[in-house]
């Protein structure tokens, strides 16, 4: 019972980052249909910047994480108006491969400046935790729950109330009405691709606390966020995080089935990825568009 | 202006570059030519980099002072890269295109299990001798290889090092937890621990596995606190090292030693970790506390070796820049033995090979590994690397049971 | 002008693509035959994995250029091909034909049965699912104790001497895809593909049965990835799972298609030739940033031939209509 609360506290922790992470991508790939693979090199830039920060200037990671959203935003704005907006008009593969260039190009350079070498942000209170009913709970990482649900919560309001929100929803939604009415189409779209990246930028940070910060260390962040945002429903605020609690949740237990074939043994937590997506499977042919998709694609 | 025409002035360009030789043709006058592909990019590049900073530091020593001498005349070093990338599945290509396209005399080692299985490979079909320094899995050497030796320890030895001091301490640990990433060292090295512990009366509580890409292990450390092991192994890389010991922090898990088979001997974990690295073992090929006393040609003694590699590359020497140079030094004293650069003359020499350097013995069996050279045991002990086992080689006394979180 | 009319007018177009791109790629095709008198082993691989890069872009174009299916899985069936070589050497069986078969065979059902419930998904959804596939079964396959789990199995291989085998076997492998994509595209079964990419719901008006002419699409680009990859596993003589299922087997067919062009006959096996040639220089000669290059080249070839490599073929009017139509994907 205690091994179980536990689980579902590890797993909504868990999930609480991978939302984050997913919450960018999602937003690039619903409203602009673009499926960002340089999402996963933002994010490692967002963690190096804090690792940088942190360590010639003692910067609190925490503190860090407006810093991160707003050199992230910048870089994905200028990214979009100067190169993608050139091809916006060819088929989306072509974007697609652009994107597979550029996260070439910025972990490589990450290699260059920063080299291989592992880096941590372990900070005075790393670690530290308390107990509750036996279930061990550590601040660092409730805190970035916090954030995280924070995060998704001015999101959400944004789109929503603001005016830019709106016209952000305007274009996802019919871009020549939008056009119509006013809306600089690609002004909108450079700000949406400066959101998923600094969205990036504040999961790196947030990473940065409990992974080590290597230029590759996008790369797995990067495949659950496509498993995260489709679960949950492209595009979707509230989808990202309710996927990636899901699928934190879903990984936790799977890690504890532990059983015996014939002469097979059969690891959960060896398998945890595979059971994931297995989960994944089932909700997309059950619910072909996502937990909290539109009915129709 | 067509465009055909440069499009086939492309393909052109690209044909003759492809076919062109790069670099020196092998043993052309007096140079002897190795070849690597090694790990300077992707997931593994910082064990890549060591790697070769241990080559380089061999070939400069050798070069220096005044090349090999076979048969009378005397040859320079020289080694040409290749990035693998960290894939097992570009290695191949770059162990080819060292032996067909640049030539080379011989092959080291790249870094790393799978894709030391793979160079193998063509080693063996091409007849090619390789010594390699950071390929640990024994599967390599299970596969009738003539070809391929390997200076380091097996993989099922990395933690057996750490079990034995935790077993002849007062009282002396029974339990063990491991955790374990899913490729093929990492699942070597916790067999080898759980063989290890069951047969010498110790009791494996916890034995699991984690993805090679798991981003989070919160849970399996909760498995694993439930257990309340003495012993807590972890077999692994530097990045899950780190992520494991976070986790285990965070978690509050109190176990007597905690030992990780990568990880500890690196700098970048106690620079990562801070204090909370305090305390940790680590399983290694070779530390810079161990008294061997080489045969000429080289270094001698591991203390002058450490102090080579900070001259050169400011940092402590860690066991693989030690097990790439002894690659390097088996080929050096094999080929001296052969008195011949003829590749079936070295690789005979080195199956016969028995010599005793800065890193310890080497010494092939007869599927080419080098089980005469124990492991030690290192302990970071206020930041400090300390070898603490085999008695005999220490130099510091292991610090046992850790203490709790926030003292250490 | 509008894009389509530049489109047009440049010379793109048509189910196949250019057909002076087709001539080009078999002729190289004829040229890559010699390779293996050369006795450079090293180059036999370099154009080997070139040939299995590009059957495996042609299975993915079948799906994703033609039919519109964005597939991020196709590596999947490659292993799994993979595998089945494995599997057949573990048993004392060493004949690249049967290897082939089986590959075929095990894919097709494969295809059919997971492409059942998956090929009702739409686009991006879709492509997860594929994705999910891919990563779910190398997950797997690191777990069966039966296929070597993650320390993978040693593949039966011929000597040296003979080493030539498997670069022709590949070649036929290509060969087969190339002409494979061309008959198709000719055929009915290719206007159904393209008519369910341009619009499932006319296509169906039509009297085209969707659902049947996708699974058709996903077995055959099953088969052609799994080919490829029952070739490769005795040739490279070591399996893993991060081997039969790596990234670049993923990634670089799909990068290849479309950077060759995508929806044509002559692209990938253009787009392979080009990317894998280019890689290989460039990790030749710039050794710790070449993959920084290898990004570089990719960004820049989007933003200039943003149609792909086969449109230097189509075009109509050089250099002039080229530098006109630079900014007509502008937003």
């Amino acid at each position: 019972m205690h091994l179980f609360a536990q689980d579902l506290v590890n797993g909504i922790l868990a999930g609480g980052i991978l939302a984050v992470v997913a919450l960018g991508f999602s937003l690039v790939w619903g409203i602009m249909n673009i499926i960002n693979l340089a999402h996963g090199a933002f994010l490692m830039l967002g963690a190096y910047l804090t690792y940088q920060l942190f360590a010639s200037f003692h910067v609190d990671p925490f503190l860090s994480l407006p810093i991160s959203f707003v050199v992230l935003f910048a870089l994905g704005y200028l990214i979009q108006t100067y190169l993608i907006n050139w091809v916006a008009r060819a088929p989306i593969l072509t974007i697609f491969l652009l994107t597979f260039g550029l996260s070439l190009l910025m972990v490589n350079i990450a290699l260059i400046v920063w080299t291989g070498d592992q880096r941590g942000v372990t900070t005075a209170y790393s670690g530290a935790n308390f107990t509750i009913a036996d279930v061990t709970v550590p601040w660092t990482k409730l805190f970035t729950l916090l954030a995280a649900l924070a995060i998704t919560g001015i999101m959400q309001l944004w789109l929503t109330r603001s005016k830019t929100g709106r016209a952000i929803r305007a274009t996802s939604m019919d871009i020549g009405a939008a056009q119509l009415s006013g809306v600089r189409v690609a002004h909108i779209y450079a700000i949406v691709y400066g959101l998923g990246a600094g969205l990036a930028g504040v999961a790196g940070t947030l990473i940065s606390l409990s992974y080590a910060v290597n230029p590759g260390m996008g790369d797995p962040f990067l495949i659950k966020a496509f498993v995260v945002c489709v679960l949950g429903g492209l595009g979707s605020v509230e989808g990202a995080l309710i996927g990636g609690l899901v699928y934190g949740i879903v990984e936790a237990f799977a890690t504890q089935l532990d059983f015996t074939i014939g002469t097979q043994h059969i690891s959960g937590s060896g398998l945890q990825d595979a059971i994931a997506l297995v989960v994944l499977l089932i909700v997309l042919i059950v619910r072909p568009t996502g937990i909290m998709g539109k009915a129709t694609a | 202006m067509q465009l055909r025409p440069i499009a086939a002035l492309g393909a052109l360009i690209l044909a003759a570059g492809l076919a062109a030789p790069s670099g020196p043709a092998a043993a052309a006058g007096d140079t002897i030519v190795f070849g690597s592909p090694v790990s300077l990019t992707g997931s593994l590049t910082k064990e890549g980099h060591l790697t070769q900073e241990g080559y380089e530091l061999w070939k400069n020593y050798v070069n220096a002072h005044g090349g090999i001498k076979v048969g009378g005349k005397t040859y320079n070093v020289d080694i040409k890269y290749y990035d693998d990338e960290s894939k097992n599945d570009t290695s191949a290509q770059l162990a080819e295109r060292l032996i067909d396209q640049d030539h080379v005399n011989f092959l080291l080692g790249p870094y790393g299990s799978g894709t030391s299985f793979t160079v193998a490979q063509i080693a063996e079909r091409k007849k090619i001798p390789m010594v390699e320094g950071n390929g640990a899995a024994e599967k390599i050497f299970n596969q009738g290889f003539k070809y391929t030796f390997g200076v380091l320890s097996p993989a099922r030895r990395y933690l057996e090092g750490i079990l034995q001091m935790t077993k002849a301490q007062k009282p002396p640990a029974q339990t063990v937890g491991i955790t374990a990433a899913s490729d093929a060292f990492s699942q070597e090295v916790a067999q080898g621990a759980a063989a290890w512990a069951n047969a010498n009366g110790m009791k494996v509580v916890y034995n699991n596995k984690y993805p090679d890409t798991a981003t989070d292990v919160s849970s399996i450390i909760s498995a694993l606190k439930a257990t309340n092991p003495d012993v807590i192994l972890n077999a692994g890389h530097l990045q899950d090292a780190l992520l494991v010991q976070k986790g285990l922090k965070e978690q509050n898990v109190m176990a007597k030693a905690y030992g990780y088979s990568v990880g500890p001997d690196t700098p970048d974990f106690a620079s990562s970790l801070g204090k909370d690295a305090n305390d940790v073992f680590g399983g290694a090929q070779w530390s810079d506390a161990v008294k061997y006393k080489g045969a000429p040609g080289f270094y001698q003694t591991a203390q002058e070796y450490a102090k080579a590699i900070d001259a050169a590359y400011h940092h402590r020497a860690d066991y693989h820049n030690a097990e790439s140079t002894a690659a390097c030094l088996a080929f050096q004293y094999a080929i001296q033995k052969a008195g011949s650069l003829d590749t079936e003359k070295v690789r005979d020499a080195l199956a016969k090979l028995d010599v005793t350097t800065f890193y310890g013995i080497i010494k092939f069996d007869s599927r080419g590994i080098n089980l005469y050279k124990p492991m030690v045991v290192n302990q970071i002990q206020n930041g400090r690397l300390t070898t603490v086992w085999p008695a005999l080689t220490a130099d510091g006394k292991p610090k046992y049971p850790a203490p709790p979180w926030g003292q250490r | 002008m509008t894009t389509t009319a530049v489109l047009r007018r440049i010379g793109l177009g048509g189910i196949t693509g250019s057909p002076i791109a087709i001539a080009v790629a078999l002729a190289l095709m004829v040229v890559l035959l010699a390779v293996p008198f050369g006795h450079n082993g090293y180059l036999e691989i370099v154009f080997r994995n070139i040939l299995m890069y590009a059957a495996m872009a042609y299975g993915w174009n079948l799906i994703g250029g033609y039919t519109g299916y964005v597939s991020f899985g196709q590596v999947a069936f490659f292993g799994a091909g993979a595998y089945c070589s494995a599997v057949l050497s573990a048993h004392g069986i060493d004949n690249l034909f049967a290897d082939v078969a089986l590959a075929c065979v095990v894919n097709a059902l494969f295809a059919i049965v997971v492409g059942l419930p998956v090929l009702r998904l739409k686009g991006h959804y879709f492509a997860i699912a594929t994705l999910g596939i891919a990563l779910a079964l190398s997950d797997i396959v690191a777990n069966l104790d039966a296929l070597g789990a993650s320390s993978g199995l040693a593949v039966h291989h011929v000597d040296e001497a003979h080493f030539y085998v498997y670069y022709y076997a590949m070649w036929l492998v290509a060969l087969a895809t190339i002409l494979g994509t061309y008959f198709i595209a000719r055929s009915k079964l290719g206007f159904a593909f393209v008519a369910i990419r341009e619009n499932e719901e006319a296509a169906a008006v039509l009297g085209i049965d969707a659902t049947r002419y996708k699974i058709t699409a996903w077995a055959i680009s099953a088969m052609m990835a799994g080919a490829a990859g029952a070739v490769f596993a005795p040739a490279n003589g070591f399996l893993d799972p991060s081997i039969a299922f790596s990234v670049d087997s993923n990634v670089f067919p799909i990068v290849m298609a479309i950077l060759g062009g995508a929806g044509t006959v002559a692209g990938p096996f253009i787009g392979a030739l080009i990317l894998a040639g280019a890689n290989e220089l460039l990790q030749r000669y710039f050794i710790k940033i070449h993959t920084l290059f290898f990004g570089a080249m990719i960004v820049i070839v989007v933003l200039i031939l943003p149609r792909g490599l086969v449109w230097l073929f189509g075009l109509k009017g050089g250099a002039r209509t080229w530098l006109k139509s630079l900014t007509a994907y502008k937003a």
